[in-house]
């Protein structure tokens, strides 16, 4: 059970710091409670007790996004069920809303939030393999001094490790920024033993954009989770396809160097058949994908022109 | 402490009161402000049994602390009704018989009543992506989703409202869809199941479980617990006065552990404190002392000679042998044309109950032990319990709660005769209610079984001889595994007339989680074998798998395998019935799968590939659903 | 006028059949229920027996039942609670025992009730026992000449000192088994069943969709069909649970699945389509001719699902549950050795 002396809500930045301050050494920060409370149980956490627990989801300030031209900067507050419905989201980081349909159901995604899934960093985490592809950068920022100290970290520096990340004392993650990709088509691949509220055991996503003729890749983008201590980026996946023609033979060559990246301690062989099955087939449905997205295009951005 | 201001409205009404903080807005809601109708099946956000409206967002107030819900308006299930009456949507989920045990219906009403909020015309397909996050473990969903469509039609005019009422108000009335007489009652969330009772000065209680699957118990030490301010009762063993020992077919299972214990999860202690917290305070400061014993995990191990004895009375670990002998299987089994054989193996299964055990249990204004749980067999427990606890019979009253779901996990007493010799010491009513970690790794699990099977057959097709050999992982303690073993056994080799039988079941100890009743009682079990196997039958034979069982099924007149004369047998109707209704096409079993003509059969639903917000587009027309 | 099928190497769909049967009540040993019955004001009924509904819809079945016997509405009827201070023994909820062994002993009780109002009622009348009849909530001549309400009745039942009250009990005649050859006679009622599964296999996952099943079964007599229905609907669902996907694991003793997130169940987007169909081959040694559904309406699911599966995907599958690794396993298994068949097949 969790239990705690203190609940606090801060409603700015500069609260959450200050009562970080205040509560130096006793303290734990929380933002959904998604993640936290299903654990604070009999089998997994067990009973914890928090003298003072800082809740920060009602930051105004870290819900909100903006376009930062290439860039998409996203409160580390933002839902996962607006990252499904909202769609200026679903227009710019598509393969998102792919990967948040799968994350538990409509009730826990109105809760759980991107900066709290990605500090919790579980290796089935559904949320950091499509923002991993997406080139995410975290923005951690603590106050030092009386003064608030900014880094950032791209966001395979940020997770070290099941549970694990570089997040410091005191350190807050306020804002994720990843890739604005409008016109890519994208797909979200899971395995799991049902149809919802499933924790992966492997899960692929997959961004794609082509040529004007549509016979070359011109960017791919691959990220696999499920298969060992953290999500993993396919970088030897995607630059054997980029710049290249769309064939067959080299998608099979890209899906078959995805293999060796499962390093999971169970299952090994079942998730490299499915790891190469879905590399394949993500980089398909994320080509399908370019067709039906392709209507939807912002009239400033220039659309794609017909496939030959 | 209750330090936490907190304002909200519920259910229209403001709220203002000072909490502990670390309290779900579940929990506030149900035990600070007594709307009980809000459920806790599993505390972890995956039942939906706790789903209530937050400023109108559908969300989990399992995991929900309090403070969230700050200035919020909340709505649950008592919230729905209108002045007293059912809205369409209750009077829709009557009206199809959509609720059985109740217990996941107010969560699931609320997930219906968002997805018509959020779409008054979704269709099917999305209504079951919006109720993906609610578990129901009675009804399979299907007249949920009817239930949903109804409202949805009737609130949007293309269906007539008087649909909502019920058929045949004439009689006769057996062979009518009459209204369930419970459906009200669980459809406003009214219904009180033994978790939401509550009484005057009413104890928690908290049980002290065994960490390890084998030991002996050295030394129990509870003078540290029961000094504790705000502790009215702890104990153990020692306080049964008559004589200790619970079960369906034999008293093996102690009410506490006695010297030793058998399984991880085997209650030792129990604690009766004021409040939770201090229960499980109290629960930490009992000292247990232990020696490991070997562990037996795999009922194999369990009968090779030596193996660790796991009841000193049972020197064996055979709980329960149930043969059947019929003919002379050997003989004919090395006649027939065709023997084959293979191994199947099925796995330990968790009820899954959405109400987790719970109970409520005070002595009377005479005196009389009064316990209030959702026990399936309340008549055989008042007997183990007056022999427990060495009272006159009727001293001791149990009364049968409403069951948020059985399948025959709660035919055990696991924790009626702790609650019992609580509330003897203490005199003082005491309430229990399991987490669900706590009812999956306490209470007993459906016999896996491993079962070796041979059939004889002639070249074309007749059953001559049948060996059906099954061990079973009987776990720590008997339960049901004699009456399993025996139901397995008897139904084994399946409605086919076979005149020459072996069949044995074997139930045996091991140190996993008691083996007990679960819905089927090994019957399940033993025939998924036998189904299985015909059909290997039928490939290897190359016939039709419908011929080989019409060629073998018991008829009117025929002998069991028990050797019982039949009277009327419906197996060939039955049979003939399924097949015409799926519409089957015959032909020999080589995986023809998908040069089948008849996939597709209306009686399928689309396979499901969770389409990110994106429905197929439905046209509903007055009278279709989905 | 089946859809048209989605044109797929990788789903492959398939159908597979079972068949079960299984015993009523309990198992090898006499069974028993009582209960009480009794005619009470303004034309309701009171019913108190050894029953709390778990869900089933035992409470409904009974108050049918009631209805009928006494020829009221259910909604008149009253059923007290399962309370072993207050309410008579009717043994326990399981062994699909409830409808044959309590529906039985309660219609009983009604019988003696209605019996002891109608012998007042002729007395009164001055007319044969036989000639008087109830439905609909009225008592009448069986010509119809007489007729007033129940109600009525029983107000005058009552003012001749007679309260309407009538108790029963049903007894099932099981015998044990012998000891050396298990031969006896377990049960006195049997009933069959059948289904017919579809699947979809996903070759590349190995995940499997159960998208359609078509059960039928016998009850002996359906009091409630929509009741029926939605227990076969509840078992074939926890069926495809505990085909595919449940799995209640201990590691050396220790239980590593001890929360719904590692003990799955099945969702509203895992269930199958279920048609059901009814039939009835009524039990000629009760009073009601009813039988049972709430366990015989999870055993065939299974095994059609496996077999569903061979058929679709050409994989036998012998262990539940049929998890997308064992699947994906069998597959790979499958095409390895059809490799090497081939492989030796060259090499020749």
């Amino acid at each position: 059970m969790f239990y705690c002396d203190q609940y606090h809500v801060p409603q700015t930045l500069e609260e959450a710091f200050d009562l970080i301050q205040t509560n130096k050494g006793s303290y734990k920060v929380l933002a959904g409670a998604t993640d936290l409370l299903p654990w604070a149980r009999e089998g997994r956490g067990g009973d914890v007790n928090f003298e003072s627990v800082i809740d920060i989801s009602k930051i105004t300030d870290m819900s909100e996004w903006q376009l930062q031209g290439d860039r998409i900067s996203l409160g580390a507050n933002v839902t996962i069920q607006q990252l499904l419905e909202d769609p200026f989201l679903r227009k710019h980081i598509p393969v998102m809303a792919k990967s948040a349909v799968w994350f538990a159901d409509d009730q826990i995604r109105e809760q759980a939030t991107l900066g709290g899934n990605l500090v919790n960093a579980s290796p089935a985490a559904d949320a950091t393999p499509p923002m991993l592809a997406m080139n995410a950068e975290l923005t951690l920022q603590r106050k030092y001094k009386g003064k608030i100290n900014q880094r950032k970290l791209s966001l395979d520096e940020f997770v070290k490790g099941p549970g694990k990340t570089n997040l410091e004392d005191g350190e807050l993650v306020t804002s994720v920024e990843c890739d604005s990709m409008p016109g890519y088509g994208s797909a979200f691949e899971k395995v799991g033993h049902r149809r919802s509220l499933v924790i992966s055991t492997v899960c692929l996503a997959a961004l794609v954009s082509l040529s004007d003729n549509g016979r070359q890749f011109e960017d791919v983008r691959l990220a696999l989770g499920g298969v060992g201590p953290v999500p993993v980026r396919l970088h030897e996946s995607e630059s054997c396809l980029i710049s290249k023609p769309v064939e067959t033979e080299l998608i099979n060559k890209s899906a078959d160097l995805a293999v060796k990246n499962v390093q999971s301690r169970t299952r090994q062989e079942y998730r490299r058949e499915v790891v190469f099955n879905f590399v394949k087939r993500g980089i398909i449905e994320a080509m399908k994908d370019i067709e039906t997205n392709y209507a939807e295009v912002d009239k400033n951005i220039k659309p794609r022109k017909n496939y030959g | 402490m209750a330090n936490f201001d907190i304002q909200l409205t519920v259910n229209g009404r403001q709220v203002s009161q000072s909490v502990s903080p670390h309290l779900r807005l579940l929990d506030f809601l149900r035990e600070e402000l007594h709307w009980t109708g809000s459920k806790e099946g599993c505390g972890a956000g995956e039942c939906g049994s706790c789903s209530v409206f937050v400023d109108g967002v559908l969300m989990k107030s399992c995991l929900m602390p309090v403070a969230k819900a700050q200035d919020t308006i909340i709505e649950t299930i008592e919230g729905l009704e209108e002045q007293g009456k059912l809205n369409v949507l209750q009077q829709a989920f009557q009206k199809t018989g959509a609720s059985q045990c109740g217990y996941c219906i107010p969560g699931m009403m609320m997930a219906a009543t968002a997805a018509l909020r959020a779409n008054p015309h979704a269709g099917r397909e999305e209504i079951k992506e919006r109720l993906g996050g609610n578990i129901c473990r009675c009804t399979g969903y299907q007249k949920i989703f009817e239930a949903t469509e109804l409202a949805r039609d009737v609130m949007n005019g293309t269906l007539p409202d008087d649909l909502l009422k019920q058929e045949n108000d004439e009689g006769p009335f057996i062979g009518s869809n009459s209204f369930r007489i419970d459906t009200s009652s669980k459809v406003t969330g009214s219904l009180k199941y033994a978790g939401d009772m509550v009484m005057p000065q009413m104890l928690h209680m908290q049980v002290l479980r065994s960490p390890y699957p084998h030991a002996e118990i050295l030394e129990i030490n509870t003078s540290a617990a029961e000094a504790m301010a705000g502790v009215e009762a702890v104990v153990t063993c020692n306080d049964v006065p008559g004589i200790d020992g619970f079960g369906v077919f034999t008293d093996d299972q102690p009410v506490l552990a006695r010297g030793k214990v058998r399984y991880v999860g085997e209650a030792i202690a129990a604690v009766a404190a004021e409040d939770l917290v201090t229960a499980k305070e109290a629960l930490k400061k009992i000292k247990v002392r232990y020696q490991q014993l070997p562990v037996i995990t795999k009922p194999e191990d369990a009968i090779k000679t030596g193996a660790t004895v796991i009841h000193e009375d049972v020197p064996d670990n055979i709980v329960m042998h149930i043969p059947i002998r019929k003919g002379n299987v050997d003989k004919v089994m090395a006649e027939s044309d065709h023997v084959i054989e293979d191994t199947y193996y099925t796995q330990p299964v968790e009820h899954a109950y959405l109400e987790p055990e719970a109970g409520l249990a005070y002595l009377d204004a005479d005196g009389t032990l009064v316990i209030q749980s959702p026990s399936q067999n309340i008549t055989h427990h008042r007997h183990k319990l007056a022999k427990i606890l060495d009272l006159p019979i009727n001293r001791v009253r149990m009364i049968m709660s409403a069951v948020g779901g059985g399948f025959g996990g709660k035919e055990d007493m696991h924790y009626q005769g702790i609650m019992a010799l609580a509330v003897l010491k203490c005199r003082r009513p005491i309430r229990y209610v399991f987490t669900r970690e706590e009812s999956i790794i306490a209470s007993a699990k459906r016999h896996p079984f491993i079962i070796k099977y041979q059939l004889g057959l002639s070249r074309d097709g007749h059953i001559q001889a049948s060996r059906i050999h099954m061990l079973s992982d009987a776990g720590a303690y008997n339960c049901s595994s004699e009456g399993v073993m025996r139901k397995a056994a008897i139904l084994a080799a399946g409605p086919y007339a076979i005149e020459n039988l072996i069949v044995d079941a074997i139930g045996v100890y091991t140190n996993n989680t008691p083996s007990g009743a679960m819905r089927t009682f090994g019957a399940m079990q033993s025939q998924f074998a036998t189904e299985c196997h015909l059909d290997l039958c039928a490939e290897k034979l190359k016939m039709d798998p419908v011929e080989l069982r019409l060629m073998n099924f018991l008829k009117e007149g025929d002998e069991t395998h028990t050797r019982q004369k039949l009277g009327s047998v419906s197996m060939l109707e039955v049979f003939n019935s399924a097949l015409e209704l799926a519409d089957w096409e015959a032909g020999i079993s080589n995986s023809r799968g998908s040069t089948r003509s008849d996939l597709g059969n209306p009686g399928n639903r689309p396979p499901c590939t969770l389409g990110a917000r994106e429905f197929p587009q439905e046209t509903v027309s007055a009278g279709q659903s989905a | 006028m089946n859809a048209p099928l989605r044109k797929s190497v990788r789903q492959k769909r398939g159908r597979g059949v079972a068949a079960c049967w299984y015993g009523i009540a309990r198992t090898a040993t006499i069974d028993r229920a009582g209960a009480w019955a009794e005619l009470d004001d303004g034309g309701t009924a009171k019913i108190i027996t050894g029953v709390t509904e778990i869900g089933e819809g035992i409470l409904t079945v009974l108050a049918q039942i009631a209805a009928d016997e006494l020829g009221i509405k259910p909604q008149d009827v009253t059923i007290g609670d399962n309370d072993t201070a207050r309410s008579p023994e009717a043994a326990h909820a399981g062994a699909t025992r409830q409808t044959y062994m309590i529906g039985n002993a309660v219609a009983l009780a009604c019988r003696e009730a209605r019996k002891r109002l109608i012998k007042e009622l002729a007395q009164e009348w001055e007319i044969s026992e036989d000639d008087i009849v109830c439905s609909n909530g009225m008592i009448s001549t069986l010509d119809k000449t007489r007729c007033i309400t129940i109600s009525e009745a029983v107000e005058l039942c009552k003012n001749r000192g007679v309260v309407p009250v009538g108790s029963g009990s049903f007894t099932a005649n099981h015998t044990g088994l012998d000891p050396q050859n298990g031969s006896g006679s377990p049960w006195q009622a049997y009933v069959y069943g059948a289904q017919v599964a579809e699947v979809d296999v996903d070759t590349e996952t190995g995940e499997v969709q159960v998208l359609g099943v078509w059960a039928a079964h016998d009850v002996g007599r359906a009091v409630n069909p929509q009741g029926v229905e939605g227990q076969i609907e509840g078992g074939v669902v926890m069926a495809v649970g505990q085909t595919l996907m449940e799995d209640y694991k201990q590691v050396d003793g220790y239980p590593s699945t001890m929360n719904l997130a590692k003990y799955i169940l099945p969702t509203s987007l895992d269930v199958p389509e279920v048609s059901s169909v009814i039939i009835e081959d009524p039990d000629p040694l009760s009073p009601l001719g009813v039988k049972g559904i709430g366990e015989p309406s999870m055993i065939p699911t299974a095994p059609a699902i496996i077999n569903a599966i061979y058929d679709a995907v050409g994989v036998r599958i012998h262990s539940l549950p049929a998890t997308p690794e064992k699947v994906l396993a069998a597959l790979r298994e499958k095409r390895d050795s059809a490799d090497s068949v081939e492989k030796s097949a060259k090499s020749i």
